[in-house]
Parts: C-alpha cells; structure tokens; sequence
C-alpha cells in the first residue's frame, strides 16, 4: 500500500524530470559558471587571466557610457518592439477573426514571416533599406518621408528603427497566433447578448474583448519582451551596434564584450545586470496578472 | 456600410499580406538575379534577366546540401525529443499540484531570461569532454535544452483543453496514469503534437549562435552557419547566399503553413490563460 | 621481450636467435613512425576560391606523405576571430593555421604558438624570403612565431571610367590633388570621390592620412606617449572628416566595412578607395579591366606617403602533437613553389626576393604596387599589432569615436586625444609585461 502511495506521489516529480534534468545540466550550470565569471577576470586565451576581481566589473558598468547607451537603447528596441508588434498581432488576429473568403489561405500566408531565421530577416532588410540596392529608400523619399534617399541605418537618429522594422516584421504573427486562439475561445453568446443590449462594437470590445484576453495578452507579451530583450542576432547583422553605438543594445554589447574583446569577465557582469532587470520585470508583471485575475 | 467596412478589411488585411511576403518576395528576386545586375539593377522590382545559376551553383558547387541535411537531421530529431520532454512537463502542469511546481516553472522561465552568449563557452567546455563539440547529437541536447521550456508552456494550455474526466474514468476502470495518458489522452493531443513540434522545428531550424560555435567541421554544419561562408573578407555572394536562403526556407515555410491552423486549434482549445 | 638469463650453451645459435627475435621485437617500437597521422589545418581567411587553392596544395603534400592525412577546416571570416578564440579556450587545438597579423599578439603574447627559429635555421629556403619577411614574422618578442606568405600594402584603386567623365587625365598623386579631384567627381549626379570606410577595418585610412600630414608614421615618441594627439595626425583625422562633411564621400559611409567599400567601388558610387591587393580578385570579377587601375597611394604635404602594410602567414600551436610533420606541411604551403600558387590566386605581395620576377606580376595593374616598393618617398607602415589590445583599439575604439567624429558628436581633436590615451596605456602595459 504505502509502495502505491510512494508511486503516486513521486509521479508528478517523473513527468517533470526529463525536461527539469536537461534544463539544469544544459542551462542552469552554464547559466551559474557564465554568471561566476561576471566576478573573475576573465579573457578567453590568456591563460593568467582568472583572478577574482570582486565587484569591479559591476563598478566599472556604473563608469560605461556604452553600457548606459545600450540601457537606453534596450529599453527604447525592447519597448517599441513589443508595442507595435503586440499592436499590429492585435489588429491582424481581430481581422483573421471574422470570416471571409480564403481566409486560411491568406493566414498561412501572412504567418510566413515567424518561420524565417532571425540573421536572414536581419540581411534582407539590411538589403531593403540600402539604396544603392534596395527600394525602400526611393520610395520613402518619394512619399516624401525622407528628404533623400538615404540609409537609415546610416543615420544615428534613425538607425535603431531598422531592426525595429525587421523585428517587428518577424514577431507579428507570433501575437496574432496567441491571439487568434484566444479570441476564438470568448463564446458567441456573450457578444450576441451585448449586441442585443444596444453595445455597439468598440462597447464590446472594451468591455468583453480585451478583458477576456487580459491574461493571454499578460503572458505572450511577458515571453516575447524577454526574448526581445535578449535578442542580439538582427543588431549585429544590420548595424553592428553603430553607427556610434546608435542602436548598441545591451543584447549586442555583450556580444561584442564577449566575441571582440573576448572579455568574458565584463560580459558576464553586464548579462548579470539585464537578467536582473528582467527578473524584476517579470516579477511585476506577474504582480499584475494575479491583480487582473483576482476580482473574477 | 457593411460593404465599406467590407473594403477597408480587406485593404487593411491585403496590406498585412504585402508587409509580411514583400521581403520574401525580395529574398526570390536576388536569388535569380545574376552577379552582374545585381548592384545596376538594384531597385528594380524583377531582374531584366532571370537566371537560376545561383541555385544550380549552390546545389553542385558549395556543400548546401550537406548542410540542408544536418540542418534536416537536427531540427527532426530536436523536435522529437522536445516535443517527448515539453509533453510529459505540460501533462504534469496541467494535472497535478505539487510542492516544487512552481519552483519547475519558475526554472522554465529563468531558462529564456538571459542572453545565450554567457554559456556558450561554459556548454562548449562541458561538451567537450564527452566528444559532443563538432558532432549534430551535441547540438540536439542544446537546441532541446532551449526549447523545451516552452514546448512545455504550449502543451500545457494543450492538455488543459482536455477535460480531466476522460483519465479519471481511465483510472476508475484500474489503468495506471501513464496507461490512460497513452490510451486515452494522447490520441486527442495528436493536433498539438504537431504544432508543438513544427514550432520546435522552425526555432530549431533557425538557431545561428550554437550552431556556429559549437560545430567547425563542414561535415556537422547546419545551413544557418553555412549561410556565412557565403560571407568571405572579400565579397558577399549575395545572389548565391538568398538562392541558399530560399532553398532553405522551403521546408521550414511549408511545415509552417501546414501546421499553423492545429497550433491556433489547439490554442483556442486550451484558452490560453497561462 | 629478450631474457638477459639464457644460457651460455649453443650461443651462437642462440644469439642468432635473440637478434631476430630482437629484430621482430622492434618491429612494433619502428612502425609508429609509419602510422597514420592526421594533420589539423584552419584556415580564416576563407573564400572558394582559397579553399580550392588549399585543397590542392594539400593534396600534392598527402601524396608526397604517405600515411599523413590532413584535414582542412575552413572558417568564414565573418565569425572566424571569435570561433578560432572559442576552439582553443575550450581546448579544440588545431595544428596549423592561418594566421592574420592583426592575430598575432593575441595568439603568441598568450603562449600559443611555436617558435619557428629553430626550424627557421635549418630550412634551405629561408634564404630567399626578403628581408621585410623575417623582419615581421618576429614581430612579437622577436621571435618568428610565424612564417610569413604574403603581404597587404595598401595603394588607390580609382575608376577610370568616372575620371574620363569628370575629365580628370590621372589618378592624384598627393592629397590636396585627391581633394581636388573628388570635389569635381561629387559634381557628377550620383557619385561620390572616395570610398570611405567609417565602420569595421577603417584605422588603415586614418593611420595613412594621419601619417602623410604628420610627416611620419611613428606611432610613439620616444618616451613612449603615444604620437596620435600631435599637430600633423590631428590635422590629417580633420582633413579626412572634412572630406566627409563635405559630401565628397556617401553619406552612408560613415557605417562602412570592407564588403560596403568595395561594393561601393565597383558599383561606381564612389571613385576610389584605398585597399589591399587581394581585393583585385573581387574586383577583376565584376569590373572591366579597362574600367578601372591601381596607382599610388597619394603623397603628403611633406612629399611621403605612408601606406599601411599588413602580412599573413602559417603558425604552428604549441599545444601540437606532430610539430615536426606541422612544419613539413607548413614549408610545402609556403616554399617558392607553394607560395607563388598560393599568392597568384590569393592576390597578396610574394614574400621571395626572387618572386617579384615571375611574368604573373608584370601586369599593368601590380604595377601601382611595385612603383610603391621601388620609390623611396613610400614608407611602408606597420601597425602596432604587437601591442596588448590593440584588437579592441582597432575594431571598438576607433570605430566608434571616428564614428562620432564624423557625425559632428565629438570634434576631431577629442577623437585623437581618445586615441593617443589608449595607445600610451597600451605601451605601458606592453613595457611592464616585459619585465
């Protein structure tokens, strides 16, 4: 009997296990070494290196114009992204919503985007945006966007803008496909009673819509400001981080800290300091979503 | 009215549908645009003159297949295994209570927290030793290390659509759990089997950082790093590099198109409320 | 094994005996010698057209060595510096490799590499090589932690076929022709005077320029400040960023690298460009041959120019289990032979005395360079890779403040002061790890 007992309640711990032990083998004891170096001087092929140096990477952080750069610019790629992104996912899952002719054609279509390799995405719009070889510059200076036909990403001002472009071009049908589910799940009666009440359709929107999807829309734009956060693949492909330092985020400085300066140690410091940022960040919005959960 | 609503959902939807092929479109153009006109004919939306040398030159001339293939062989298998793994962590998500879940979920979600630059040469040392460095089953364990958290997140909304009464009637007629999981439940996850896997398949199909540093021998390159050697210090194949874009994004963009619908199917089942 | 207790009796049958079985013995002691070895070979400045070349190089070396087989890894150069680092941290070493001399501090200061004296010493063609060769082979505490295969100098690429429009007869010959110039070829709809490099790899420019109007190319005085904040650099990084601000060079060039440069060039955007001789392959490939031609980099007010000199060659690592078969492989990629295959598809300097000779260097465009090596007014200027962090300097440092230097963020003497700053530390550094 107790060997039941034992069986049952060891069985929760089983169907975890699998992915808990690659997890932590794979990434949680890499996570916890990667992280150690963040307090050891640590440049990869100088075999003296290695010394603990304490807090002084974090010290030197604070002294970084870089890295406050990249700080800012993470936070602008990071924010811009995910709004428009999240905007744009909501207005195309509202549209794919209601029916129309080849409607499943016209999603698996627009969907396309999610399927292609970040770096790929990031040298096709490089390619876009370049006016001796792409057409978008012509035609935004001849709707009269731009003053001439010039490359953003050459453009201090405006470079951080061309991976926001590919970014949000590659992360749209991720929302729309959250979304879409999510929609699809509200029943019918619910806007057919409030149609009857007289709610016109922003009514019902606002009131049963967003709502309803408050939790979906809580999770998936959780997951995907992390993602994007950590993103460094379509900064490094389209600008490098330039033009000086214009759309350095702090993804692609440690990219560079780690793979030019080999500056292991210091890169490893600054991933500490943007995982803590996220994990406050997760942890507000986790607040918030048992806040929004809580009345029901 | 309702005709005027009508026009503006299709103009907004066909505005939707150019933003998001018009790249892909543009990725088509340069594959079939010779060398010479690449750069005279930059801006123009079709070449003068069509050719498919780059493509004939990827497939004889450049190891493109190989690649395609380990990319093929990788992306397959990681899906599998994640897909095995995310299953079992969902089911127990969603079925049971237990002291420590959070604690399991809470590890999922530290696991995407932070950029994979810091343990790649940490991976790349605890690789090294086993023989897993320059082979595709290394890059196995670490793609469905990567992905599984959330395979994990998605069959866990999957299984919540099922209702739990269809194991319990399982168990009250003596199967074990697993007995009911296999026979009973899993039949009806088929669908999100599926799209779980084809999601894995595409991230996987994608990854550039592991791939590139992990494997150096041509033998174990995956397309994504073999897309760089197009990239040489002295000019960039570009005809060449989209022809190989294109042949790689086949696969990737039909499995994609297929399994898209059981994705949001299996989605809306669940309500995704996390 | 033979027991020294056998008896006296029959010895000389005996002793026959023992030598034979002695014989068969030793048999299994000869034969490693005769094992398969196999060879580990990196290269990074990869392209088809090099790999190609390698193969066969390598090919006419396994067939001349039984039982050796080597095996080619080739990296693309995008991602080449950081997966190499990766390798040999995580303890993946290679035998040979290819070995840019901007790597060099890196790879010897930290101990990786063999030193190639010794070999150096007893190999019959080290008498050929020139004298620059050996010279910067021993570039890191002189000692030759490399063998040398080619050399980068630096001359001007110009399009014939814009000059002929703008009605200039000949490439300029000192700077202030070269603004001239371009400002009458950025007249011309669409086209600009010089291929800036603002992004990854400009140094090069800045360096040259800076030299030419400083009138020398010493890097240090001789207390060991850096020289880079002085009147003449200061007034060469403002000559090139006025150049820039006056639209003689594109717009977007201030993001440029190597790949943007030369599209830049061969797509006629621009008129000339500075660069290296293995960018003729690239070129020859998409450009008439009558459309464009190699002079001279132009002269400072001083009457000198100080184009950059670079050099790539063969390392061994240290960590290596057959230096000896490294070597032969090494000697069979750069002999006389070797090294002419290797340098007429890869486009770099020989460095044989003797090579300069070969009917392949006499066409009309390898004679901008060898009028460079012929006219004592051209110094040839090496960078000063020898010291510690001179790759951050190189790829961060410079491009980032060039950067904001050309778009007016920060004026040009605070760019130099940036410079000479890092520099002087560096050389402080360099100056202690060697006591």
């Amino acid at each position: 009997m107790s060997g039941r007992v034992l069986a049952l309640a060891v069985e929760p711990y089983l169907y975890a296990a699998p992915s808990v032990l690659l997890i932590a083998a794979v990434m949680l004891v890499p996570l916890i070494t990667g992280l150690s170096y963040a307090f050891h001087d640590i440049i990869l092929l100088d075999p003296l290196s290695g010394d603990f140096v304490g807090l002084d990477h974090f010290r030197d952080l604070l002294e970084d114009d870089s890295f406050w750069t990249a700080l800012v610019n993470t936070a602008i790629w990071t924010g811009v992204s995910v709004i428009l992104q999240f905007g744009l996912g909501l207005v195309l899952a509202l549209l794919l919503n209601r029916p129309l002719p080849g409607r499943r054609l016209v999603q698996a279509l627009v969907f396309l985007p999610w399927a292609v390799p970040g770096f790929l995405s990031g040298l096709t719009w490089a390619w876009l945006f370049n006016p001796v070889i792409g057409p978008l510059p012509h035609w935004l200076h001849a709707l009269g966007i731009m003053a001439s036909a010039d490359n953003i990403l050459s453009d201090p001002h405006l470079a951080l803008l061309g991976p926001i472009v590919a970014n949000v071009w590659w992360g749209i049908p991720f929302f729309a496909i959250t979304l879409i589910a999510a929609l699809q799940s509200i029943p019918r009666d619910i806007y057919e009673a409030a149609s009857l009440d007289g709610a016109g359709p922003w009514l019902q929107f606002r009131r049963i819509t967003l709502p309803l999807l408050a939790p979906t829309i809580v999770i998936t734009v959780l997951l995907r400001t992390v993602w994007v956060a950590n993103f460094a693949e379509l900064i490094v492909v389209m600008t490098k981080g330039g033009p000086a330092d214009a759309t350095q985020t702090l993804a692609s400085y440690i990219f560079t800290l780690a793979f030019q300066r080999l500056d292991f140690g210091y890169a490893s410091a600054v991933s500490a300091v943007l995982m803590l940022l996220l994990l406050a960040y997760a942890g507000a919005v986790m607040a918030l979503r048992r806040a929004l959960l809580e009345p029901r | 009215m309702t005709v005027l609503l009508r026009i503006l959902h299709y103009a907004a939807l066909a505005a939707f549908l150019a933003f998001a092929l018009f790249p892909l479109f543009w990725l088509l153009k340069v594959s079939v645009t010779p060398d010479d006109l690449l750069y005279s004919e930059g801006v123009r939306p079709w070449p003068s003159r069509m050719t498919l040398d780059n493509y004939l030159s990827v497939l004889r001339h450049t190891q493109f297949p190989l690649y395609f293939r380990n990319s093929l062989i990788v992306s397959s298998a990681t899906a599998l295994f994640s897909t095995a793994a995310a299953s079992a962590a969902g089911y127990g998500f969603s079925r049971f209570r237990y002291p420590g879940k959070s604690w399991v979920a809470g590890l999922l979600l530290v696991s995407q927290m932070f950029p994979l630059v810091i343990i790649v040469a940490p991976i790349f040392r605890i690789l090294a030793p086993l023989g897993l460095t320059n082979s595709l089953a290394g890059l196995v364990v670490v793609y469905t290390a990567l992905n599984t958290p959330f395979a994990a997140f998605l069959m866990q909304s999957f299984f919540e659509a099922i209702p739990k009464d269809l194991e319990e009637a399982a168990l009250i007629d003596g199967a074990t759990r697993f007995q009911a999981l296999r026979q009973v439940i899993l039949p009806l996850t088929l669908p999100a089997l599926a799209a779980t896997g084809g999601f894995v398949f595409t991230a996987a199909w994608s990854e550039l950082l592991f791939a590139l540093m992990l494997n150096s021998r041509a033998s174990v390159t995956t397309f994504p790093s073999g897309l760089l050697s197009f990239v040489s210090k002295f000019s960039v194949d570009f005809g060449q590099m989209m022809a190989a874009g294109v042949l790689a994004l086949l696969p990737v963009c039909a499995f994609f198109f297929l399994i898209q619908r059981a994705l949001i199917q299996g989605l809306t089942a669940g309500a995704v409320k996390g | 094994m033979v027991r020294p207790d056998q008896g006296i009796p029959g010895r000389g049958a005996l002793t026959v005996k023992r030598l034979l079985l002695a014989a068969v013995l030793a048999v299994p002691l000869a034969t490693p010698v005769r094992a398969d070895s196999t060879l580990r070979l990196v290269e990074v400045l990869t392209s088809p057209e090099r790999t190609e070349t390698l193969q066969a190089l390598v090919a006419g070396f396994e067939a001349a060595n039984p039982h050796t087989h080597v095996e080619v890894t080739s990296l693309a150069w995008g991602s080449a510096y950081e997966k190499l680092a990766t390798m040999i941290a995580a303890g993946d070493v290679p035998d040979v490799v290819e070995m840019p001399d901007r790597w060099l501090s890196l790879y010897a200061g930290n101990g990786q590499l063999e030193n190639l004296d010794p070999y150096l010493a007893g190999w019959r063609e080290t008498p050929g090589l020139n004298q620059k060769a050996l010279a910067v082979a021993r570039t890191v505490g002189q000692t030759a932690y490399m063998l040398p295969y080619g050399f980068y100098l630096r001359a001007l690429y110009y399009n014939k076929a814009i000059f002929r429009q703008a009605g200039i007869p000949a490439p300029p010959k000192t700077l202030e022709e070269f603004r001239a110039d371009s400002a009458r070829i950025a007249q011309l709809p669409g086209k600009s005077g010089y291929c800036l490099r603002g992004g990854p790899g400009g140094l090069n420019g800045w360096v040259m320029i800076g030299a030419a109007m400083a009138g020398s190319n010493a890097f240090f005085h001789e207390d060991g400040t850096s020289a880079l904040n002085d009147a003449g650099w200061v007034a060469g990084a403002n000559w090139l960023i006025d150049l820039y601000k006056e639209g003689l060079a594109p717009k977007d060039s201030v993001n440029w690298g190597f790949n943007e440069v030369v599209a830049g060039f061969y797509s006629g955007a621009c008129a000339m460009v500075d660069q290296d001789p293995d960018a003729l392959i690239a070129l020859a490939q998409r450009m008439k041959p009558g459309d464009f031609g190699v002079a001279p980099f132009p002269k400072g007010p001083g009457g000198k120019s100080y184009p950059t000199l670079g050099f790539c060659g063969w390392s061994i690592f240290r960590q290596s289990m057959h230096k000896d078969l490294a070597w032969a492989l090494v000697t069979a990629l750069d002999d006389p032979g070797g090294n002419l295959t290797w340098n007429k598809r890869t486009g770099a300097l020989p460095v044989y005395t003797n090579a300069a000779k070969d009917p392949f260097y006499a066409s009309a465009v390898y004679q901008g360079w060898f009028e460079e090596l012929a006219d004592p007014d051209v110094v040839p200027t090496l960078m000063p890779t020898d010291l510690p962090g001179f790759a951050y300097f190189a790829d961060s440092l410079v491009v980032r403040s060039s950067q904001q230097a050309l778009l007016g963020q920060i004026s040009p003497a605070n760019m130099n002061k940036q410079w000479a700053a890092y520099l002087t530390k560096a050389k402080r550094k360099q100056a202690e790890m060697a006591k």
